[in-house]
């Protein structure tokens, strides 16, 4: 575990500009509501993950996420997911993302869905074992009603299928 | 992501998100956050750099097997390697709602500076 007394900046790498209009709508004090919890139920090297990222990735054989609606509709993001093999490589995947600089992925698609080093990880025994499946869905959605109400719940049955007990979260 | 992972979590997945931006926290209210002061786009580490990112990938799971209740972030000390002004995360050109609102943004920039 890190000792460090670093806070980490957001904004870090954002034009002032842009960090001072998103900080518009970031409240300054802390979150008082519930927050929903679920707690591991073994240890990490024996529980079952899979990953899932923002960043708008789907296999080839599979539709790219829609870019085009959204350049004549700029407020819609598209709010469908895509399943992505175990097995994915960059040789097998198209990225679509408006909002970040994608080359990184498509070179390394470790850099924000970190298949690879999960597979690493589950022959070492740190975790229990990569599901099968991952997941991409895409990170930009002004209204998240379609994503959180139509989508995820599909993505959890999916999930719940293969047995997954914990999920690593990677935003683009 | 904030709002995914709170939806897992409600349907019995724990989650960790590993998170360039854990401010978000103060507005969502998000399970489990290791956050990393990485760019956009490369939030698990730097491309074919497999030490590093299995560094990080190994710290926010023991966030995950340690975390005891909601809501609590965690600051990884990791220091990307360029400066902010090189490092290359924005895409080639403004997103659409960036060219929308970019009067807006202008404007909260100057704001900002007075």
């Amino acid at each position: 575990m890190s000792l460090s007394t670093k806070t980490v900046n957001g904004f870090y790498f954002m034009p002032p500009s842009l960090s001072a209009w998103i900080g518009q709508t970031i409240p300054d004090h802390e979150f008082d509501g519930e927050i929903p919890w679920t707690p591991l139920k073994k240890p990490v090297s024996e529980t079952v993950f899979s990953l899932m990222t923002s960043a708008g990735i789907n296999m080839i054989a599979d539709p790219d996420f829609d870019m085009q609606r959204e350049k004549e509709e700029p407020t819609w993001g598209d709010p469908s997911y895509r399943r992505i093999s175990r097995s994915a490589t960059e040789a097998d995947i198209h990225v679509n993302h408006l909002h970040v600089n994608t080359d990184y992925i498509k070179q390394d698609m470790n850099v924000t869905l970190p298949l690879q080093r999960f597979k690493e990880l589950e022959a070492d025994g740190v975790v229990g074992a990569l599901a099968p499946t991952s997941y991409s869905y895409y990170g930009y959605q002004t209204d998240p009603t379609v994503l959180l109400e139509e989508t995820m719940p599909r993505v959890v049955a999916d999930m719940q299928k293969e047995g997954v007990e914990a999920v690593f979260l990677t935003p683009a | 992501m904030g709002l995914v992972a709170r939806f897992l979590e409600e349907n019995g997945l724990s989650t960790i998100l590993l998170t360039m931006t854990p401010e978000f926290n103060r507005e969502i209210g998000i399970p489990r956050i290791a956050a990393i002061e990485y760019p956009y786009g490369r939030v698990v580490g730097e491309v074919n750099d497999a030490a590093g990112q299995r560094r990080v990938l190994l710290e926010a799971l023991s966030i995950l097997g340690a975390a005891q209740k909601p809501g609590e972030v965690v600051h990884l000390s990791y220091t990307w390697h360029e400066d902010p002004k090189t490092t290359k995360w924005h895409p080639p050109e403004p997103s659409p709602i960036i060219k929308m609102y970019l009067a807006e943004i202008k404007r909260a920039g100057s704001e900002a500076r007075k």
